[in-house]
């Protein structure tokens, strides 16, 4: 029997410090910033650069070595001990590094980007802020500790969402996203709770090692081990093992916008651009996916099922509704949910290794989609002036932008082509790794589960249509703003940005591009997929899934080659609708500037994304505010009444004491003065001050006093 | 019967000193009076002391009263005067200040 003490005992290593000092610099940056003021930016991103550099040399010196725990005893309540532990294995250093990285990038471009903006010392703060928050649920290994930064996250998200909180829609997004988060992470601790119930501990090593001992006997999930040479046997019904995982990707739900919460990231585009950059490539988002990653190994079949199957249909509605968006930052933003699909779908499938290969490119390539969007945002802007008041985020008033920003276009293009998934380029490494794990999945499990294959691959299709359909639109055809505008002078002002936003750009495109992920069409032989092999599930077996790494290489090479040329030519197809139908002077780029929204049933439905939003303010929303507003109601009339005749009864019952007090325990005093004062009147007449009648008075007395002795 | 007719004046006497002293308005008459009564007294132990011929320890005794009532009268005329010259009158009438 396993004793629970034995796996807590607290590890000590010199490691720490690296790991605390990882932590540490942005918390220092977010310490700090605020404080330096205007050369803030300078100094955040000075922080940042020596954080990624500290990164860097982890990840070169560790990349090797076996993984290391760190754990060290927190508080103890009762007979459970709290611990907190660091876990330093590859998928924490690569994390780190590319954490780190992104920041960096994004510190470097917002110095340009954010150039004009007062408060900029807060906004380094901030950034420092979800770096630290973000680098604190990479580096723990304890699910009480992953909770606490998710929950950081979480708000350094909505302060940068909001960061712009003067607009009253950046205020509504940052509340959004704040509030959906929230309810993803109802599940999150739900999760916890049971874990903790059966394990009693948090620390995820404990829990692998106890799920491996556990075991389900008739239909139950008995755990055994002995805390403290106490023998605990825990028994819960199976369902809540398939719960426990379902309730952890319930946070990963929220965190990293899959269906039905994705609705707060379209939302959070109200943020600064190299934000969003943040946000959808390194941070936040990436949080649900990496949670997953490391509570892989606990979920059992039906949890995994229900995260394949949400993957799926997010990957799908969002990819629909990134057809037809007029805004850029919005296209981005459906673009990075789908894509937080096939990840999250990978997870759940059992393609551990492709997700993560997934995130890491997209991390690439969606922060350059971004901070190119940015860039072109930014130029933008500068063409506005009192008279020339446009979106500087609507496609509409772009167009022909090649001509004028040649670079940012090249890069541009590099990223659309991985997002796409062409060969060459890292997006087609990551989509493949997946797409060929899916197939073999779906072969195995067979029936309804084609459905997210169908899926995944009909969204393959609509990707590189509306990336194509965003490049036509943004760069090719004419500059229509002069046009709108009708000022021809204008298309001479747009230029490409400095290099202080392009340099981060282009080594962005540099990291898109195929070859840095390994020489080779077959992800396979890819280095990140040789580094990252997928682990086995603990669970006990009936609730376990079949795992991948179970296949025979075999299964995977006869699929290789059709889910190969379905995925590229599906591509294709999509870039050759996506052409005819946008390319300069069509049909659909003609009404597309003209139009306010699409027309259409389809077209009504995507831009809408699905009718989501409008379905949770009519059903869910007004629900709620209805049950406000009863709330209310029942607040103010029933409560407050009570409260309020409490106190009235309280005022009448004083009056009365007030009136008892007045009439009957005043009367008593006054009485005893009343008689008090009248015996000493009485007593003091006595006292005429005339000597002669004291005298009269003695005598008389004297003589009666006589009389009395005498007779 | 000189021993009545001498009890018989000092009553009179201390009637007529008793009289003056709560009748007159002015101090020094009621000092007047008080003189009145002790030399009544003195008249009564003067007539008893007619029982004892060998001490006259009542014949003494008055002439003790006698002298100590020549320092009263010392005593009281100076507080008259005081009183006087503080509430600038000897009417006992106006002197209450002890009235409760």
């Amino acid at each position: 029997m396993i004793e629970l003490q034995d796996i807590i005992l607290p590890k000590g290593d010199p490691m720490i410090y690296w790991m605390i000092a990882l932590l540490a610099i942005p918390f220092f940056s977010f310490l700090t910033s605020q404080k330096i003021g205007s050369k803030a930016p300078q100094w955040a991103t000075f922080l940042l650069g020596l954080n990624t550099l500290l990164a860097i040399y982890l990840t070169a010196t560790h990349w090797n070595s076996a993984a290391l725990t760190m754990r060290g005893h927190w508080f103890k309540v009762g007979e459970s001990q709290i611990t907190y532990s660091f876990l330093l294995d590859r998928l924490t250093l690569i994390m780190s590094v590319i954490v780190n990285f992104i920041s960096l990038l994004v510190h470097l471009f917002s110095q340009e980007y954010m150039r004009k903006d007062k408060a900029k010392p807060r906004y380094y703060a901030f950034l420092g802020l979800f770096t630290f928050s973000m680098m604190g649920i990479v580096l723990f290994n304890d699910l009480l500790f992953i909770f606490i930064f998710w929950e950081l996250v979480g708000l350094s998200s909505y302060l940068l969402i909001g960061f712009w909180f003067e607009k009253k829609s950046a205020s509504i997004a940052a509340n959004k996203a704040f509030i959906m988060n929230r309810i993803g992470d109802i599940g999150f601790i739900t999760g916890l709770m049971i874990f903790y119930t059966q394990f009693q501990s948090f620390d995820l090593e404990v829990i692998k090692s106890l799920m491996i001992d556990s075991e389900i006997k008739d239909g139950n999930w008995v755990a055994q081990f002995t805390n403290n040479g106490q023998v605990i046997i825990n028994t819960l019904d199976g369902r809540w093992l398939s719960a426990a995982g379902i309730a952890l990707f319930c946070g990963a739900v929220g965190k990293s916008a899959q269906f039905p919460l994705q609705v707060w990231l379209p939302d959070a585009m109200e943020g600064p651009t190299p934000v969003s950059a943040l946000i959808h490539a390194a941070t936040m988002v990436a949080a649900g996916v990496y949670l997953l990653a490391r509570v892989f190994v606990i979920l059992d079949a039906q949890a995994l099922e229900v995260v394949a199957i949400v993957g799926a249909i997010t990957a799908f509605m969002a990819a629909i509704a990134a057809l037809s968006q007029f805004d850029i930052k919005k296209v981005l933003a459906y673009s990075t949910i789908s894509q937080l699909g096939y990840m999250v779908m990978a997870m759940g499938i059992g393609a551990y290794t492709s997700g993560l290969f997934h995130l890491v490119t997209h991390a690439f390539f969606k922060a350059g989609l971004f901070l190119s969007a940015g860039i072109i945002i930014h130029q933008l802007h500068k063409l506005e002036s009192k008279d020339v008041m446009f979106n500087a985020q609507d496609m509409r008033v772009m167009g022909g932008l090649r001509k004028h920003m040649p670079k940012t276009f090249f890069c541009f293009l590099i990223f659309a082509l991985a997002l796409a998934g062409l060969p060459g380029f890292s997006g087609f490494l990551s989509k493949d790794a997946i797409l060929l794990d899916l197939a073999v999945w779906a072969d195995i499990k067979g029936g309804g589960f084609y459905i997210p294959e169908v899926l995944a691959f009909g969204t393959v299709l609509f990707t590189s249509f509306y990336t194509l359909r965003m490049i036509l639109l943004i760069f090719f055809g004419n500059f229509r703003l002069p046009v709108i505008m009708q000022k021809n002078e204008l298309s001479n002002e747009l230029k490409d940005g400095n290099w202080i936003m392009m340099a981060p750009v282009i080594i962005l495109a540099a990291l898109s591009l195929g070859p840095v992920f390994g020489l080779t069409l077959n992800p396979e032989h890819s280095w990140f997929v040789e580094a990252m092999p997928t682990p086995i599930y603990l669970v006990p077996a009936v609730y376990a899934a079949k795992s991948l790494v179970d296949v025979s290489p075999e299964t995977f090479e006869a699929l290789h080659g059709l889910v190969n040329a379905v995925s590229i030519g599906l591509a294709l197809i999509g870039i050759v609708i996506g052409y005819l139908a946008y390319k300069p002077n069509a049909k659909l780029e003609q009404e597309f500037v003209e139009r306010r929204e699409p027309r259409g049933f389809f077209g009504q439905v995507s831009f809408y994304h699905w009718y989501q939003d409008a379905l949770y303010t009519k059903a869910i929303l007004k629900f709620v505010m209805l049950k406000a507003q009863a709330l209310s109601w029942f607040d103010k009339h029933v409560i407050d009444g009570f409260v309020d005749g409490f106190a009235k009864s309280q005022v009448i019952f004083a009056h009365l004491m007030k009136w008892f007090d007045r009439y009957f325990v005043d009367g008593l005093v006054h009485l005893t003065v009343f008689t008090g004062g009248r015996i000493g009147q009485l007593t003091r007449s006595i006292q005429s001050g005339n000597v002669q009648a004291y005298i009269l008075t003695s005598f008389v007395f004297l003589i009666l006093l006589m009389l009395y002795l005498v007779f | 019967m000189a021993f009545d007719h001498l009890l018989f004046l000092g009553a009179l006497l201390f009637c007529i000193g008793l009289f003056v002293v709560v009748t007159r308005k002015n101090a020094i008459m009621v000092l007047i009076g008080i003189e009145l009564m002790l030399n009544a007294a003195n008249i009564n132990l003067i007539a008893f002391s007619s029982f004892d011929p060998n001490a006259l320890q009542g014949q003494i005794f008055s002439l003790f009263i006698i002298t100590v009532a020549a320092a009263e009268a010392a005593v009281g005329l100076s507080i008259v005067v005081k009183v006087y010259k503080y509430f600038q009158t000897a009417d006992l009438d106006k002197i209450n200040e002890l009235k409760g």
